[in-house]
C-alpha cells in the first residue's frame, strides 16, 4: 500500500478551469496544481554551498501544465490528487496569451505531440490561408510535422479556388487530407496517418474539428453545433476545453477549442524564413547573406525565387506579414 | 486565386525623387496609390491585379508613356477612354498601366508624353503608346494650350 507522500506518474488527458484529468492505468484522477508549480525556485549554482533556495521567480506561463504532459502527482484517494511535478517534454506547441494589463504569457497548447493537424473547412467558414501559415510556422518551430486537413468536402463546390490554393501547399510537401465527416470521405486515409502517434487538431471555431473526432471514433458523442446561419459561417465555440482521446485504432488525438488568434511565440525574425520549408533552401544565398531580411534588399535570393515562381507570392507575403509582427 | 487584400502601405517616400507621398484617397482620388505625383515613378508592387501588392520584385518603375484605356462605362467622362500612365520595371522589365491620380503633376505627364514619342514598347500590340499630342493635352487640360 502506498503512503500519501509517494507520487505516481500519469498523463494529463484533459484540463478545464484549474482541474486536470490525469490518467494512470486506465483510471482518471481529478488533480489540482501544487502552488509550487507556479513558481520557479532558484538555487545556488555553486556546489560548495548548501542546497538552499536563493530566490523565487513567477513562472511566465499562462498554465504550467498542458494536455499531453507527463506529470507526477500525489494521489489523495477518492479519485482526487495534486500534480507536483511536470516531467521533461519531448515537444510543445505554444502561442502567446495576452493577459490584459499584464505582459504576454506563453500558453502551451499541447505537450509531447508527434504531429499537428491543421483543420480548415472547404467552405463555411472559408479557409484563412494566412492563419494556416501561422499554424504551419508554429509547428515547424516546435519541430513537429504538419498535415493539412480540409473538412466539409461536401461543400467544396462553394469554394472554386480551393484546389488552386491547396496546390501551393502540396508543392511545398505538406500532406493534405480531404475529408467529409458526414459522408466518410477520406476518413480511412486519415486514420492511417494518425495510427500510433499523438496528434493535435488546431483550427478556428466551426471548421469541424470535433465532428472529425466523432467521425474518426464513433461513440465519443462529443457535442457539436451548426455554424451560425449568416453568410460568414462563423463557429459557435462549442468546444471550450482541451481534451485528449485514445483512438481505438491506435494513437492519441487532442481536440482543442477554436483558435482565431494565433500569434507566434519565441520565434525570432531571423529564424522565420527557415520555418517556411520552401524559403529555407535560399537562405544565405542573398547578397547580404544571413543579414538579409528578404524584403527590399537588393540581390535577395528569396525574392528572386518568388519572381522565378519557385515560391508562391502568397506564402512570401505571409512571411513578410509575420516578420512585421515579430 | 485566394482573395488577397493587401494592407495599405500608407504614406511613402518616393524611391526616385525622395518626395514624401500621401496615400490618402481623398487627395489622390485612387484606391491604390502606386506612383509619385511629382516625378510619376512607381514601384513594382502588384503582380496579378492592381493593389494586390504580391510582387516580390519591388524595383523602381519608370514612366515611359501614356495610353488610353477604354471603359465599358457609357457614362464615362471622355468617349475616348481614360488617360493612363505606362510604367516599365527597371529590373524585370514588366509593363503595367496605371490610373493617373488627381494630384499628379500635369506638366510632368506632358513631359513623359513628349519623351515617349520616340519610344517603342516590346508589346505595343497589347498596349499602344499615345502619339497624338492634341488629344493628350485635351485630356489633361480640357483645351489646346496656345503656343
Amino acid at each position: 500500500m502506498k503512503t500519501t507522500n509517494e507520487s505516481d506518474e500519469g498523463v494529463v488527458f484533459r484540463k478545464s478551469l484549474g482541474h486536470y484529468s490525469v490518467r494512470i492505468d486506465g483510471q482518471e484522477i481529478d488533480c489540482e496544481l501544487s502552488s509550487r508549480l507556479h513558481k520557479e525556485l532558484i538555487y545556488h549554482t555553486s556546489a560548495s554551498l548548501k542546497h538552499k533556495v536563493q530566490s523565487i521567480r513567477e513562472v511566465d506561463k499562462a498554465d504550467p501544465v498542458a494536455v499531453g504532459d507527463r506529470v507526477r502527482f500525489v494521489d489523495a484517494g477518492t479519485g482526487r490528487g495534486m500534480i507536483t511535478e511536470i516531467l521533461p517534454r519531448r515537444s510543445k506547441l505554444s502561442r502567446p496569451l495576452p493577459v490584459p494589463g499584464q505582459r504576454v504569457f506563453e500558453q502551451v497548447i499541447v505537450a509531447n505531440a508527434d504531429q499537428v493537424l491543421t483543420v480548415f473547412a472547404a467552405s463555411s467558414p472559408s479557409p484563412k490561408w494566412g492563419l494556416l501559415d501561422r499554424y504551419l510556422v508554429t509547428a515547424e518551430a516546435a519541430g513537429l510535422p504538419s498535415r493539412i486537413v480540409i473538412t466539409k468536402m461536401d461543400l467544396a463546390t462553394q469554394n472554386k479556388s480551393l484546389e488552386q490554393d491547396l496546390e501551393i501547399y502540396r508543392r511545398i510537401g505538406y500532406p493534405i487530407h480531404l475529408v467529409c465527416s458526414s459522408t466518410g470521405e477520406g476518413r480511412e486515409e486519415l486514420k492511417q496517418a494518425l495510427h500510433g502517434v499523438m496528434s493535435v487538431l488546431v483550427g478556428k471555431s466551426g471548421v469541424g474539428k470535433t465532428s472529425l473526432m466523432n467521425a474518426l471514433q464513433p461513440g465519443l458523442g462529443l457535442r457539436v453545433k451548426e455554424v451560425s446561419q449568416g453568410d460568414i459561417g462563423k463557429g459557435r465555440h462549442t468546444t471550450s476545453h482541451l481534451q485528449m482521446f485514445d483512438l481505438d485504432f491506435g494513437g492519441r488525438l487532442v481536440d482543442t477549442p477554436g483558435m482565431r488568434e494565433f500569434g507566434l511565440w519565441d520565434i525570432s525574425p531571423e529564424d522565420l524564413a527557415s520555418l517556411f520549408p520552401e524559403l529555407a533552401p535560399h537562405i544565405g544565398q542573398c547578397k547580404f547573406g544571413l543579414s538579409c531580411r528578404h524584403d527590399n534588399e537588393p540581390g535577395c535570393a528569396i525574392r528572386k525565387a518568388v519572381m522565378a515562381e519557385q515560391v508562391s507570392p502568397y506564402r512570401y507575403q505571409s512571411y513578410l506579414r509575420l516578420r512585421e509582427e515579430l | 486565386m485566394r482573395n488577397h487584400h493587401a494592407s495599405s502601405f500608407g504614406d511613402f517616400r518616393c524611391g526616385n525623387c525622395g518626395a514624401l507621398v500621401s496615400s490618402m484617397q481623398t487627395q489622390s482620388g485612387v484606391n491604390n496609390r502606386n506612383h509619385c505625383p511629382y516625378c510619376l515613378w512607381s514601384c513594382h508592387l502588384d503582380l496579378y491585379s492592381s493593389g494586390d501588392r504580391l510582387s516580390a520584385c519591388k524595383a523602381k518603375m519608370i514612366p515611359v508613356g501614356l495610353t488610353m484605356k477604354k471603359s465599358r462605362n457609357k457614362y464615362q467622362i471622355s468617349p475616348r477612354g481614360e488617360l493612363m500612365l505606362v510604367h516599365v520595371c527597371t529590373d524585370c522589365e514588366s509593363v503595367s498601366i496605371n490610373r493617373i491620380a488627381a494630384d499628379d503633376d500635369p506638366k510632368t505627364i506632358l513631359e513623359v508624353f513628349r519623351n515617349s514619342l520616340n519610344f517603342c514598347l516590346h508589346n505595343e500590340d497589347e498596349i499602344s503608346i499615345l502619339r497624338n499630342e492634341d488629344m493628350v493635352i485635351e485630356q489633361l487640360f480640357g483645351m489646346r494650350i496656345p503656343a
